[in-house]
C-alpha cells in the first residue's frame, strides 16, 4: 500500500502547523508563568478563581505550567522528527538507519510526555485546582508501540542492508 | 572477506564475457560485476544454481576460502 503524495503534503503541512502552534503554546505558557509572578491576583481573577482563593491555589497553577513548558520541547522533539521521517517518505527512502533513531526519539519524547501528564495528575492531587485529569493509559500504550516499532524498523534497516549486498 | 570468488577464471578458462554470462544467467550486469570484483556480501543459491548451470561447474569451483587475504586486508 502506498501513500498518495496529496495524503503526504497534507501530513507535511499539518505537522509544520502543529510545530508552529506548539512554539505559541509554549510562549503562551511561559507569558502566563510571568504573570502569575508578578500579576497574581489579575491572572486568577482572569482565570475565573475566587481572588481569596488559597496561596497553594497559585502553587498548582504555576506547577502545571511549568510542567506545560517542559513539555514543549518534547512536543517539537516528537513532531519535528516525524516531520523529517514524513520528508524521508516523500524522498522515496524511508527505510534508513536516520529514520530508526528518529522513531526511538519520538518513543522517548511521548515516554517523557506521557511522565509529564503523571506530573500533573500529582499536582492537580495535592493543590486545589479544578483540572479535569485522568490518565493516559493509550499513551502508555502509545509509547511501548513506539519502543517496539523503533526496534522492528532498526532491525528491518538492518535485514535490509544485509540484502544489499546479496547476488 | 576470505571467501574468494573465481568467476574471472571460469570465464576465461571457457572464452566467456561476463555480459554473456548475465544474458544466460538473467542476473543483470551491474550484480554479475559485484560478484566478480568479490564486493558481493552474500550469494543465493539461486544465483549459484544458475551460473554453474551455465558454465556446467560445481559451486566449488567458483569460491575458495583463503584465510591470509583476510588478514591482508586487516593489515
Amino acid at each position: 500500500m502506498s501513500i498518495r503524495p496529496d495524503l503526504l503534503s497534507t501530513t507535511r503541512l499539518a505537522l509544520r502547523g502543529l510545530v508552529g502552534l506548539n512554539i505559541l503554546l509554549g510562549a503562551g505558557i511561559a507569558g502566563l508563568f510571568a504573570l502569575s509572578l508578578y500579576a497574581p491576583i489579575w491572572l486568577q481573577t482572569a482565570l475565573g478563581a475566587r481572588t481569596q482563593a488559597a496561596p497553594s491555589l497559585m502553587t498548582g497553577m504555576r506547577l502545571v505550567m511549568l510542567i506545560g513548558l517542559a513539555g514543549i520541547p518534547l512536543a517539537y522533539l516528537f513532531l519535528t522528527r516525524l516531520l523529517a521521517m514524513v520528508d524521508s517518505v516523500r524522498d522515496g527512502d524511508p527505510f534508513i538507519a536516520e529514520n530508526a533513531r528518529r522513531l526511538q526519539v519520538i518513543a522517548w519524547a511521548m515516554l517523557g510526555i506521557q511522565g509529564l501528564n503523571l506530573a500533573e495528575g500529582l499536582v492537580c492531587a495535592v493543590f486545589p485546582l479544578e483540572l479535569d485529569w485522568s490518565p493516559s493509559v493509550d499513551g502508555w500504550l502509545g509509547v511501548l508501540l513506539l519502543f517496539v516499532l523503533a526496534r522492528v524498523f532498526d532491525i528491518g534497516i538492518r535485514m535490509r542492508a544485509d540484502l544489499d549486498g546479496t547476488v | 572477506m576470505a571467501v574468494l570468488v573465481k568467476l574471472d577464471d571460469m570465464l576465461h578458462a571457457r572464452r566467456m564475457t561476463l555480459s554473456e554470462l548475465a544474458e544466460r544467467v538473467d542476473i543483470t550486469l551491474a550484480n554479475l560485476s559485484i560478484l566478480k570484483t568479490g564486493k558481493a556480501r552474500a550469494i543465493r543459491f539461486s544465483t549459484l544454481d544458475a551460473i554453474c548451470t551455465v558454465l556446467e561447474c560445481q559451486p566449488g569451483d567458483l569460491l575458495a576460502h583463503d584465510p591470509s587475504t583476510r588478514q591482508e586486508k586487516e593489515e
